[in-house]
This record gives C-alpha cells, structure tokens and sequence, in this order.
C-alpha cells in the first residue's frame, strides 16, 4: 500500500476571505518526492486554484520558496517527510497575493535601492582580461537564484526593512569583491546597516546554494568597513579594546572564575576521559557559578577537566564585527593555550559551553590558523552536550536523578544549531531529567537578537528582534526555557523579565537535577539508617 | 457577447517574454530611449533561461587559436543538416564575441584562461574547444546578468502578465491582449512596435526538459495573427534526461558531462557508441546520441529504469567539483553521487529549431512584429548544436530590440479592434463560466501523452497521421470545453493552465502537421519509414489560412556559403 501524509496548505484569497486558514489534503507519498511535487499532487488532484510559483522544478530559477513547517525554503529541492505532518505557508514579511503566492513588488524595489549591478566609469576593453583568483569567493555568492527565502528567514527584516537582508546584502558583497565595480560598496553598506545582522546563520543554512552570507558578505563587507577607517559601534568599540587589553571582551566585577578556582586541575579517581575548559569571557566573568557546575557535571560522568589558569578570549566580537587584527592575535593566543594544555596533560579535547565561543573555534580559528601554518589547531572541540551525549554516550552517562517538575522548552542557540551542528544532543539531556516535560518549540532556532555585536551595538533592534522570540517562547505553554550559551541566556532573561518564565543555562539545571538526586539518596540512606536502627 | 472591464497600457515597443532574447532585445530598445516594456508569465530572473547549463558558443580562439567564425558557421550548418537559414547563422556566428564582451560589460562572470581570457569547453559535433560557461550554470549567469541589466535600464517590468493574443490592425502588429496573473485583471497593451521572446514548447511533450512556461504561447499566438512559422517539425530531443526519481523525470543533464569526458554504457558495461559513431563517440549530434540511446534501450540493453548509464567516475573528483557542480546537486538530490557512481539517462524533450520565420532584421512577416530566441525558427535547421541557443538570444534579441526600437521610431502607433479584444476576454471569461466541461489537467496530460507516444523520436507515418486526426479533434471537442474548477480570477493556476491548452494544441499540430508532410529523414527528424526520394533539403513554413485552416508549403532553402552535399 502506498503511504499517505497530510499536508496542511494555508489559504488565503483576500478578495473572499477575511483571515488566512488551514486546509488539509492528503497525498500519495512516492520515494524521493520533494514538496513542490506535494503541491503539484494537490493542484492536480484536489484544487487546481491552489496558487504557488514554480518554474524550473530543479533549484535553478528561485521562483518556488514557500515556508515548509515553519522555515521558508525552496519547494523543489525541499525533501517531504512522510511520517510527518507537512505544513505549507506562505513567506513571511511579502503579503499575500494568494495562499502562498506573495507579492514581491517591495523585495525588487528594495533590490534596486543598491544600485544593483556593475557600475562603470568607462567602457571596459574588449576582451577584458579578469584572473580567476581575482573572482573565486565571488562565483560563490554569485550563486544566488533569488528565491528571497533567506529574507523571509531573516530575524532583522522581520523587524526591519532598513536591512536589506541576507539575498541582497549578498548582492551588495558581490559587487564589492566585483574588481570592475566603481561605486564605493562599502559606504553603500554603512549606509545599508550592514552592522544589523546577528550571524545568526539562517539564511546559510536554507539557501538552496550553500552561500555561506554572514561569513562571505555580512563580516566580509565589515571587515572591509574597518580596513576602510569607518569606526566600530559604540558599544562593540569598548568590548574590542577591553579584549585587547585584558583578553576579556568585559570587564571584571566580582573574582573571575579562573582566579577563584585556585587549580587547573579537577581529577576523578576512575576518568573515562579527560577534557580542557574553554570558559570564554561570560562564564569567567559573569557566570562564575554556571562554570563550577558544568565542571561538576562532568566529574560526575567521571571525565577529568582542566581549566587552564590563564585564558583569553576566542575574539568572537572581533570576528562579527570585522576587526581582523584583534581576530588574528586572540585566535594565536588561544591556539597556543590549549596546544600547551594539550601537551602539559596529555589530552586532546576541548569542551565550550558557550555557543558563540564555539562556533568562533571551529568555523573561523580552525580555517585560519590552518591559513596561517598549514595545520589546523591540534585539539578537538566540543559543546559541552555534544561531548555528554556522543562521547561519554548514552550507555556511560550517569543520569540525574533528583525530579524537578517542570515544562521546559528549549532555546537553540544559533552559533550551536547551525554553528556546530548540535542540534539534538541538548534536548537529549534535557530528557534524561526526571520530571521535566519537554514542549517542543517550532520556532526554537529562532534568533533571539543578541549576536553578531547586535546587543553591543544596537540595543533597540536587538531587544525588537528578542520580543519576537519571546512570543515564540510564551506559545509553547512552558514553564521554562533552557539554552546553551551565556549571551542567550542574558538576552532572553532580559526579555522574559516579568513574565515567570525563567531562562536557565543548561548546566545549571543539570546540576539542580544532580543535587536534588543526592539529598533524595541522603535522604534515603538516613531513612534506611534510622529504619534498621 | 459581455462588455467586459480591461484596461489598456500604452508603449513603444513591447517585448513579449522575458528570457535571455526578451531581457536583451528589452535593454537595446530602451537604449534607443523609447518606453519599454517587458512582460513575462514567471517573476523577473526566473524564465527558462536561467535553468541552461553547458553554455554559450563563441569562437573567441581562448583556448584553440584556430577557431573562427567561419568554422563555427560550417559546424552549425553541418550539425543543422544544412536546413539553416545561412544568412542568419551568418550572423549568428559574426555577432557571438560581441554579444558575449556585452554580457561581461553588464557583469557576467565566465570562467576563466590561466591568462584571464573567457575559458572555452568540448561540446558536441564543434571542431573546436569553443564554449564559454560559467561552471554548469552558463545559463543563470547570463539569467542574473541580464536582470542586473534590466535594474539599471529603464525597462518597464511587467511580470507575472500572460498575453493571450496578438492584436493586428490593418496588417502591422498592434499590441497584445493579456490577464494579470496575479490579480486576473483584463489588460491590453499596445505599442508601434512588439518583439516576441517567448520561448520554446517542450512541455508538449509528457517528458521534457523545459520549465513551467514553455507551453508554445508564442508560436501559437503568432500563428493566429498570420505569421508565418518555419521548421516546426524539427524537435530537438535532447540524449540525456534524468529518468528518476519520478518527479525528475526528463530534467537536463548537461552535455557539458559528455563534453568533459563522460561516457555512455549499456547495460552490459558496454561503451555502445562505439557501434554508431566511433570516431566522435558520445559527441556525435544530439539527435544521433538520443537514437542511439533510445536502440539501445529498445533491445533491452538498458537500465534498470529505463535508461542507459552515463559515468564520468573515471575523472578526477576536483574537476567534477569544479565544472559540474550543478550535477552534482541535482542528482546528490536523487541519492546518486555523481562522482563515483553512473547516472542514467534518456532522452527528453529539449529544444524547438522551428518557430516564427524572421529575416536578417529579426523582423517577422507581420510588419512591426520582431522576435528572438527560441520562439523563432530556420537559424539552427535540422538540429541545433549545443549552445547556440543561448547564443541565439543574445545575438538576435539585440537585433530584435534595436529594430523594433527603429521601427517604433518611424512609425505611429497603431489602433485596435475593439471588438476583437472584447471577444478574447470574452473567450477567457467562458472558460471560468462554464458549467460543464474538461479540466485543464485531463486534458493536458491526453495532449501531452499523444505527442510524447507519436510523434516522438522514432516517427511513423500512421502514428504521425493518427496524431493529426487526434489533435483535430481535441482542437474541436476539447478545446471549447475547457472548464476552470474553481471560477476566480485571482491567481488561478487552473485558468491558466486553461488558457495556456489552447496554446498547446496549435503547437503541437503545426509539429504534427510539419512531421507528417516530411516524409525523409532529416536532422531531428528521424522517419523509421523515410521515403528514400526525399532528400529533405527544404524548410516547411506554416500559415493560416483565410479560414483559419493551417496552410504548408515547402520552401527552398536559404544558401549562402555551404550547399547541402
Ligand atoms: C535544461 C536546459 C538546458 C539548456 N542548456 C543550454 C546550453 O547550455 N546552451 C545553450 O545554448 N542553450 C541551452 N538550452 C536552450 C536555451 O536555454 C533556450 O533555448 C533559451 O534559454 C531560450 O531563451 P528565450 O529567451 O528564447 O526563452 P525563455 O527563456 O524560455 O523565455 C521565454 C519568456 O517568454 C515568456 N512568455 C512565454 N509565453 C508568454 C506569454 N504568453 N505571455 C507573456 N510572456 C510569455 C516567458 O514567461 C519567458 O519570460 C537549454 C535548455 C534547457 C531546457
Ligand atoms: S545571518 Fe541571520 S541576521 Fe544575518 S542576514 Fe542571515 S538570516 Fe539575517
Ligand atoms: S542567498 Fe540563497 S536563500 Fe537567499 S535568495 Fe539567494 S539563493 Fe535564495
Ligand atoms: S521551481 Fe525553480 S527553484 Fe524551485
């Protein structure tokens, strides 16, 4: 028998009906059928007024994005999952036309405000001679189809329309690198707000071309802007110097944790593993508390953990916001700690809890130091759930048992999900909590607008951006959200500030779990005592 | 008859289609300062162009200094079979450098000589290394080039407008009667001067490689208005199509994979060309590579799906990566890695040589109607090389917007039949009217498997002439009977696949009558009962007749350098 799915289509004729509504058919699943072929089964076979663009049914044209379960992508090369509910909406951000045809009139006018191709200032020679090393990154984000799906993703055009956006600030970059373009691109993207965008990566991570926009056009563009003399923000200049100086990116308040903790060294008698930890700024600085726990966290699955004394800071604000000479002298400084601690100890893996750190370790320090000497740095790296989960593995762990009975929901950080591909291994842990209901949250990896010097540099955009995400979080009915990364965790706490839903960072909950399990056992075992006494 | 609301918009020169002919016959005309408009079915950048892999030929001499224009003229015309029009090749071959020098003026990007010339590949049936491409996406760089051109010119864009007819008055072109896709608004737009660039039809056909749009709206609306249309029995079948999934069935696989150095095998491991062409073997013509495939298969040496295998895992995975990265994403979506396993292929229905006959001023025979592109016929005969067609776009889109921008110039704007338009919305208001009929989707799949099952690849005098009795017939009972399902205006896919059967039908018949009067094999054509005393060295035009019947009548061929052997 063929297997059958439901997909729910939202329709909407503005000419007839008030409100957008679902309406669900069913369909024939084949192997290998992509979404398009979906809406084309129910053209076909249901309602042939069903309205959606298509043209090419191949990724080539950029004509059929639509939002497939809540994040807009390309229909013809988006696979359907049949043992799911396929849920089809129109992109966000362009209005209706018809069910999920949307008028694009304000994305081509928005297109033409950059002045959108290769300006000249004389007739080129004929032939025109251009090296091929002269174009490489450019025939990468050259790429692009236009399918305006990374728009209707982009947490700052959701707010905004004074960022252009993913697809044409690509555009922007493009003419940039264009060695025939005569405009000054770079002004053209001060002027375009090239500093809105938080890294949150969504738009890389949709595109039907893998163009990689925050690293070849958002931070290209501002590292340019640097090179070019234009000033960092106010509030991303002070982080830059401080990281210079003291290899924080804030300054200090209470003791750090590094200078409190008093050793490097936190031995367990039967290790299974041994592990560096990388703090990053947040943890030593502000979250000292969060640091001692995940230590804990992992001598209690029995892995020993250093923490090297003298730590400095992975320049991930450096790296967002285009100072390229800060990035290069922290990412050495980093490198050579923990090659160092490697040696010294005899280990080969360093753990982050901090999302924004780790993606800066393994997408732009290991590039670059390989870059730079030929090898990549010699040490791996791991989120701190990632380690828990795929390493020490499920058969290893050594699950909480203190009951905490709570809704939680989770908040993936977008410098984890897309940065580092963790994606399941924190919700993963959050199930072995006994208690803890887990609500799935759709829009989880959603950018909460701190990232990519947003909060520094622009509070407003950044606390706009977050008020979206806490309507996503209040809708999924939970008591509280979890995440993996100290700067979410600031930012959502920020925004979730008089309601009673609580941010808390993964490893703090964890070790409430922990605790609680062992006052249970105390407990226990004075029970027993007293019994047989 | 109602009186029904439409609104007309005013221009000098329109362009019908917004391809790589439409975009650039659009730019030249509004160079020329007059008002421009450009309408199209899809949104801007998204016409079948914009899906072409392989490339563009030029003979710049990059590669190989001995390339010229002449032997880029004598390969077209071999590989046409010698029906080409040889003015127009002519032409076709003189203008390729500057065309491709315009596209790179405007920003396209083509890949590149260690010495930063325009890179040149292998493609089939040229003597030559003489294809410039951008990797496998040739076509959507020159797409998003001419989109680039398009925002910086002061084109008028009307996207998402489909005409339905072409307005004639006192024997010159007066404008198009068209509906807003998006908002079903009756619209007329009239100009001194219209250039059709609407593209090919090879959705006619159950398998094809073409997109969406390409239904044959222009070939069919100019055959309405009296134009004369040329060579419609020469389809190019294109040798490798994808055959699954399913749903992918008949998209592309660039000749490009053959150009660098893939091989095609049977079932037994057999590299068959060998057995029809051994001294250019996978690149001998397209039409010669689809029959071979298509025996093959037809013996029972094909794949498991109906294909035959295609491997290019012999060579070097950053060559792959580097020139082919389009494949590797289109079959990385079907499961197969491209790099180490084959592919399997067959053929698919891929280009129209034929279409509305022009002369060397890409004029029509209707005064002040022009086209380019792939609507038009008789520049590439009886078989169309690789990469000529997007060659063709440039070439004589230029020509069409400059002369029709000349033409508009000199020329007052014409006046329209008020009545005529009335009846045109009044035929496109009785299709969402009628109670009782058949939809767009049944009747489209009953076109389309007639043409794919006979008047194919292998053609037969009986089936060529049972397609003609079928195609008359739906042309009659079908045709007025076409029923939208759900009666709005506003973005409605089943009135316009409704408008566009209409279309379809008079496409499909011009192919069927062409096939059925050539009786020899010829270039595309290939007659399984080829009369031998047809030589085939003569072009097929079709007209309208006074009655609205359609006329065909041999005409000799156009010879300026190479007379058929
Ligand atoms: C998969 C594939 C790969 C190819 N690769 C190559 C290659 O490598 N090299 C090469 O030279 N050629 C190649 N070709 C052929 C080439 O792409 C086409 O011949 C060429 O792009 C046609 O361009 P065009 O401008 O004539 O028409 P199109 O690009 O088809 O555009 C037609 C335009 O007309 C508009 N139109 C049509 N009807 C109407 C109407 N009724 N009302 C309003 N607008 C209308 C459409 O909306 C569209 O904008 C390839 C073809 C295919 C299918
Ligand atoms: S990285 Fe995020 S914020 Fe930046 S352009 Fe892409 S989607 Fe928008
Ligand atoms: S950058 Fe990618 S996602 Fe965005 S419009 Fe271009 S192709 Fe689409
Ligand atoms: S239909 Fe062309 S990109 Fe999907």
């Amino acid at each position: 028998m063929t297997k059958k799915f439901k997909a729910s289509i939202e329709r909407y004729n503005p000419d007839t009906d008030d409100t957008p509504y679902f309406e669900d058919f069913e369909v024939e699943y084949e192997p290998g059928m992509t979404v398009l072929d979906a809406l084309l089964y129910v053209q076909d076979k249901y309602d042939s007024s069903l309205a959606f663009r298509w043209e090419c049914r191949g990724g080539q044209c950029g004509s059929c994005a639509v939002r497939v379960n809540t994040i807009a992508r390309i229909a013809c090369r988006t696979k359907v999952d049949p043992d799911a509910d396929l849920v089809l909406q129109p992109m966000q951000k362009m209005p209706v036309i018809k069910d999920l045809v949307v008028d694009m009139t304000q994305t081509e006018n928005r297109i033409r405000r950059i002045r959108p191709y290769v300006a000249r200032d004389k007739p080129p020679e004929r032939p025109e001679i251009i090296h091929s090393q002269d174009i490489e990154i450019l025939r990468e984000i050259r790429k692009c189809i236009e399918c305006s799906a990374c728009l209707s993703n982009c947490p700052i055009v959701h707010e905004t329309w004074d960022y252009p956006g993913p697809m044409i600030i690509r555009q922007l970059a493009r003419l940039e690198l264009d060695p025939r373009d005569v405009e000054d691109r770079i002004a053209m993207a001060m002027d375009e707000a090239v500093y809105s965008c938080t890294t949150c990566k969504l738009c890389e991570d949709i595109c039907p071309k893998n163009i990689k926009i925050p690293k070849l056009a958002v931070e290209l563009l501002r590292a340019k802007a640097v090179e070019a003399g234009y000033p960092l923000l106010a509030g991303q200049q002070i982080f830059v110097d401080s990281m210079k100086k003291t290899g924080r990116s804030v300054p200090e308040k209470k003791t750090p944790l590094l200078k409190d903790l008093g050793t490097e060294e936190f031995l367990v008698e039967n290790p299974i593993g041994r592990v560096a930890f990388f703090t990053g700024c947040l943890i030593d600085y502000r979250m000292q508390s969060t640091g001692r726990a995940l230590i804990e966290v992992l001598n209690r699955n029995n892995v020993d953990v250093i923490v090297p004394k003298e730590q400095w800071c992975c320049a991930s604000p450096a790296f967002r916001t285009g100072d390229m000479e800060t990035a290069i002298m922290c990412t050495e400084k980093v490198t050579k700690i923990f090659e160092d601690a490697m040696d010294k100890y005899d280990l080969d893996t360093v753990i982050i809890a901090c999302a924004g750190c780790g993606k800066t370790l393994q997408e732009d320090h290991r590039p670059l130091i390989e870059e730079m000497r030929g090898t990549p740095p010699r040490f791996k790296v791991y989120d701190m759930a990632e380690y828990l989960i795929d390493v020490v593995g499920m058969d290893r762990i050594v699950k909480p048992t203190g009951e905490l009975d709570l809704k939680v929901t989770y908040h993936e950080p977008c410098h984890l999900g897309r940065g580092q591909s963790v994606v399941d291994q924190p919700i993963e842990l959050l199930k072995l909590i006994p208690g803890v209901e887990y609500i799935d949250d759709p829009y989880k990896n959603r950018c909460c607008g701190a990232g990519g010097g947003l909060r520094a540099g622009k509070r407003d955009l950044s606390m706009q951006i977050a008020k979206t995400k806490k309507e996503y979080i209040e809708a999924t009915g939970a008591d509280m959200v979890t995440t993996e990364c100290p700067f979410c965790t600031i930012q959502i706490n920020d925004i979730m500030k008089g309601t009673d839903i609580p941010c808390l960072y993964m490893p703090d909950l964890l070790l409430e779990s922990y605790k609680k399990g062992d006052e249970k056992k105390t407990g226990e075992k004075r029970a027993k005592a007293k019994a047989e006494a | 008859m109602d009186e029904l609301p439409y609104k007309t918009i005013l221009c000098d020169v329109l362009v019908v289609g917004a391809g790589g002919a439409g975009c650039r016959a659009a730019i030249e005309a509004s160079r020329l300062n007059l008002d421009v408009i450009m309408l199209s079915k899809e949104l801007i950048g998204k016409a079948h162009t914009s899906m072409a892999e392989g490339g563009y030929n030029v003979s710049l001499g990059n590669v190989d200094p001995d390339d010229n224009p002449e032997t880029h003229f004598k390969d077209t015309i071999v590989g046409g079979n010698y029906l080409n029009n040889q003015e127009l090749a002519e032409i076709l071959v003189n203008d390729a450098s500057e065309r491709v020098f315009d596209l790179e003026e405007m920003g396209a990007l083509f890949d590149r000589t260690p010495e930063g010339k325009i890179a040149q590949r292998t493609f089939g049936k040229q003597s030559w290394r003489r294809t410039a491409y951008a990797s496998d996406r040739t076509g959507s760089e020159i797409m998003i080039t001419l989109v680039e051109g398009i925002r910086k010119e002061s084109v008028r864009v009307f996207d998402e407008i489909f005409a339905t007819r072409l307005l004639v008055q006192d024997g010159r072109i007066a404008g198009v009667t068209a509906i807003d896709l998006k908002y079903g608004d009756y619209l007329v737009f009239r100009a001194q001067a219209v250039v059709m660039a609407t593209g090919g039809a090879g959705r006619i056909f159950t398998v094809t490689s073409n997109a969406q749009l390409d239904v044959g709206d222009g070939y069919a609306m100019a055959f309405e208005a009296g134009c004369d249309i040329i060579d419609m029995e020469m389809i190019q079948f294109h040798p490798t199509g994808m055959v699954a999934p399913e749903s992918a069935k008949g998209r592309l696989v660039t000749e490009a994979v053959r150009g660098e150095g893939g091989i095609l095998l049977n079932n037994k491991g057999e590299r068959f060309m060998n057995n029809y062409y051994p001294e250019v073997m996978e690149l001998a013509g397209r039409d010669q590579v689809a029959r071979s495939i298509m025996t093959e298969v037809l013996a029972g040496r094909g794949s498991p799906d109906g294909g035959v295998y295609l491997s290019i895992s012999h060579l070097p995975k950053r060559i792959v990566e580097f020139r082919l990265e389009s494949m590797i994403e289109q079959f990385g979506d079907a499961g197969v890695d491209i790099r180490d396993a084959p592919m399997q292929v067959s053929p698919t229905a891929h280009h129209f040589m034929g279409g509305l006959k022009t002369d060397t001023n890409a004029q029509t025979t209707i005064p002040g109607l022009y086209a380019a592109g792939e609507c038009t016929g008789g520049i590439h005969g009886g078989n169309r090389l690789g990469g000529n067609a997007l060659l063709d776009t440039q070439v004589f889109g230029a020509i069409a917007g400059g002369n029709a921008a000349r033409f508009a110039k000199e020329h007052e704007r014409p006046g329209v039949d008020r009545k005529e338009i009335q009846k045109e919305f009044n035929r496109l208001e009785a299709m969402l009217k009628r109670k009782e009929g058949i939809s767009p989707a049944v009747a489209r799949k009953e076109l389309t498997d007639l043409m794919w099952s006979k008047v194919q690849i292998f053609r037969k005098e009986e089936e060529i002439a049972y397609a003609v009795k079928e195609l008359k017939r739906i042309e009659k009972e079908v045709v007025p009977n076409i029923k939208v399902d759900v009666p709005i205006k506003r973005f409605n896919p089943g009135w316009h696949q409704a408008i566009e059967f209409g279309h379809m039908v008079i496409t499909a018949r011009m192919v069927a009558e062409g096939a059925f009067m050539r009786k020899g094999s010829r270039g595309a054509h290939y007659r399984v009962d080829a009369d031998p005393d047809d030589d085939g060295y003569y072009n097929i035009v079709i007209r309208r007749g006074s009655k609205g019947e359609m006329k065909l009548q041999k005409e000799d061929l156009v010879i300026t350098k190479i007379p058929p052997p």
